[in-house]
Parts: C-alpha cells; structure tokens; sequence
C-alpha cells in the first residue's frame, strides 16, 4: 500500500516532464490556456521515447466516439518516478485534464489522469506555477 | 515573466521528481544498482557530502551519473537578468526563435542538444567516465556521446566541422578545463536559441564540489555570431547515485506533426537561417 502511496504521489511529478524534457518546444505544440478534460477507454499505450503517448476512445457530447491521443514524459522518467509500463493497462477507463495541441487536432499533454473505477490519481500534475 | 513563472515551475516540479527517483525505485534493480566506491554513511546510504573522489593519478575524478539541478541552464545559459551580446544577425535570428517558441529547435527532428547544453537537459542525465587518455560523456539523451581527450594532443587545425566539436581537457589544479572548437552549426546553445557559427570556441572549467556536486562554467567564443566572448551562468550538476543511464532512442517522434502545423503559421526568418 505504502508502495502504491508513494507511486501515487511521485507521478504526479511526471506531468512536467513532458515540458522539461526540451525533446520539444511546449509552446510550439500545446497551448497552456485550451484546457481539455475528457474521459474514455484507454485503447493504445504507446511505451516509446522520446514520449510516451496513450489513447483513449471518447464518446463526445453528440453521442459519436473519437479517439484522443495523449503526451507524457519518456519511459525513463516515469520508470524513475515508479511507474512500470503496465501501470495504466488497455481497458482502464480514465479521466484527462490536458493542453491541447495549437493544431486543433485531438492530441494533447496530459495534466493529470484519474482511474475512474477508483478514483485514484494515477498521473497529476499540479497547476501550480502554470502562466 | 511568463518564462520565469514556467522556469520556477519546472525546477520545482523537477525536485520532486528526482526525490521520488531515489525514494520508490528500490524494486527496479536497473535502476537501483549499489555502485562499488561509493562512499556511504551509517545507514548505507550513499554520502553526496563526503570528499570529492580523486583517480589513481591524483586529479579528481569526475566519474559519475550527473543532472542539472535545474532547467534553467537549457532554458538560458545567461546568468539572469544577462543578454549575450549578440551581432546584430545573431540578434535577429535569436529573436525570431523565441517569438517561434522553439518550434524548429534540432531536438524537434531527434537532433541533440549541443555543447554545452546536452548536459542542462535536467530530466535526462548524463554520465562521466574518466579514464586515462580520455574523458567520455555519455548523454541518456537520444543515446549520443561525446569524447575530450586528455592525451596531450592539440584541437585539430583544419577540422570537419562536428555537431559536438573537438574536445581536450586539461587539468589546472581542481579544475578539468575542456577546450572545444570545430563546431559544425546547427546546434542551439541553449533552448532560448542562441546561435553559433562554426568559428564557435568553448572553454569549459568543471569542478567537482565533493562526492555529490559538480559544478560548471563555460567561456563562449563566437567573434562571428558575438561582439565579445561571454560567460555562461555557473551551473550546478547533482549526482545520481547508485543507478544507471537508461536508453532513450527517439524511436516514436509524433511531435513533429504537431510542430510542422505551427510553422506554418510562424513568420519566416529573414537571415536565411531557421
């Protein structure tokens, strides 16, 4: 327990990590004042560098679905923050607060991610210092 | 401000994050790996104040898994509230890449970082390994390496430019001074975007503090690109103890798309450099 307490709490340093990596420009990609929060299925895992992304199927306000991609740090950092490859499973249903990308597309840099069947903080970021 | 407010963030988000690197990672045995010579206390945790470590040849060795203590060295390598004091090309292109945000730095198409800032990427160490003859630094990011001979050989004269340059150390009392020329441009100085030409000198003068600190400064050369040669910020590397580099291959680059959008939209710069 004290385990899952301390990965619970170190991942919520990895939402940065996808800005403090320098692999790119935030700025250029994501824009810090299009907040997004969605919640959906997640259906790809993508454990690669120099990010990792993850996917999730959404069922948008109209009743259509779409398919969201979502940014965090690289393998690295989230191995030396706790989390292992399998932390966030196919299948996890999952709440998103995110940047979203300039591009309009539906891609963005996760903030924080919640499970929804527990309610447990799987990777938070807090908006503390934000612009 | 906005880039003050975003450097405090991440130093401090960045803290955290190296806190929880030592505290959880106890099962991960890659990643928590007891390293043979390290000096420990009591308890048999690593000692990051003991002395600094010296090799069989008496200098000091500055062997080890390092990080920036902060981003605000990749940020900008200036000490606050400094300019470098830029031609005036070098001024224009500068500031189009801050209005750009980046968006065309080399790390966007997997390039490096360069000399110096691929060691102030603070979320991805780097590791030193002194040997006789040589020091290598190997770079977590993007799997890169970068060699300083200490063999006694001089910089080359007529070099085929290198995104990392040619490097030779030389030891004055405690401090590793690595002179670097032969740069091939392309490389930022820092993620603000300052540039260099291939007429770029480096000096670099490393200090390890003791067992857990090492510390940097870098005299900047550039007579094509600044009016006068410029000092870097002191900047401060902390060691990660009784770990391992990772492998960090740029094998899944979906940002480039991302990016290549916002260019679009970016003003063209009128140097004819991106």
């Amino acid at each position: 327990m004290r385990t899952r307490l301390a990965i619970l709490v170190c991942v919520a340093s990895i939402a940065v990590s996808g800005r403090a990596l320098a692999h790119h420009s935030f700025a250029a990609e994501f824009d810090e004042t299009k907040p997004v929060k969605v919640t959906g299925t997640v259906t790809k895992l993508e454990w690669t560098n120099p990010h990792i992304w993850f996917f999730i199927d959404v069922k948008e306000p109209n009743g259509t679905m779409s398919n969201w991609g979502f940014e965090m740090g690289g393998p690295g950092q989230l191995l030396r923050a706790g989390w292992k490859r399998d932390t966030m499973k196919i299948g996890d249903v999952v709440t998103v607060e995110a940047r979203r990308a300039r591009d309009g597309t539906n891609h963005a840099n996760a903030q924080t991610v919640v499970l929804v069947s527990t309610g447990q903080r799987l990777f938070a970021g807090s908006s503390q210092g934000q612009p | 401000m906005r880039i003050l407010q975003l450097t405090a963030w991440r130093a401090g988000m960045l803290s955290v994050a190296f806190v929880c690197a030592t505290a959880g990672t106890a099962a991960a045995q890659w990643l928590s790996v007891p390293v043979p010579g390290t000096p420990r206390t009591a308890d048999g945790k690593p000692n990051l104040t003991a002395p600094t470590p010296h090799a069989a040849d008496g200098k000091p060795d500055l062997s080890g898994i390092w990080h920036a203590d902060t981003m605000r060295y990749n940020d900008n390598l200036l000490p606050r509230g400094t300019q470098a004091p830029m031609l005036p090309w070098a001024a224009e292109l500068y500031k189009h890449r801050v209005d750009t945000r980046g968006y065309d730095r080399p790390m966007t198409r997997c390039m490096p970082h360069g000399v110096p800032d691929a060691m102030t990427v603070a979320g991805l160490p780097f590791k030193i390994l002194q040997i006789p003859g040589e020091t290598v630094v190997l770079f977590e990011e993007f799997h890169k390496y970068r060699q300083i001979h200490t063999d006694g050989r001089q910089l080359p004269v007529d070099p085929d430019p290198a995104w990392y340059g040619y490097s030779i150390g030389r030891w004055e009392g405690e401090t590793f001074v690595v002179d670097t020329a032969g740069f091939k441009e392309g490389s930022w100085l820092d993620n603000s975007g300052h540039p260099h030409t291939e007429a770029l000198h480096l000096t670099e003068r490393f200090r390890r503090i003791n067992y857990g600190r090492m510390d940097l400064e870098v005299d900047v050369n550039d007579p094509k690109a600044y009016s006068r040669p410029w000092k870097s910020d002191t900047l401060h590397f902390l060691l990660s103890p009784d770990t391992e580099l990772l492998e960090h291959l740029c094998e899944n680059n979906r940002d480039l798309d991302h990016l290549r959008d916002f260019s679009q939209q970016a003003a063209p710069s009128t140097t004819g450099k991106p």
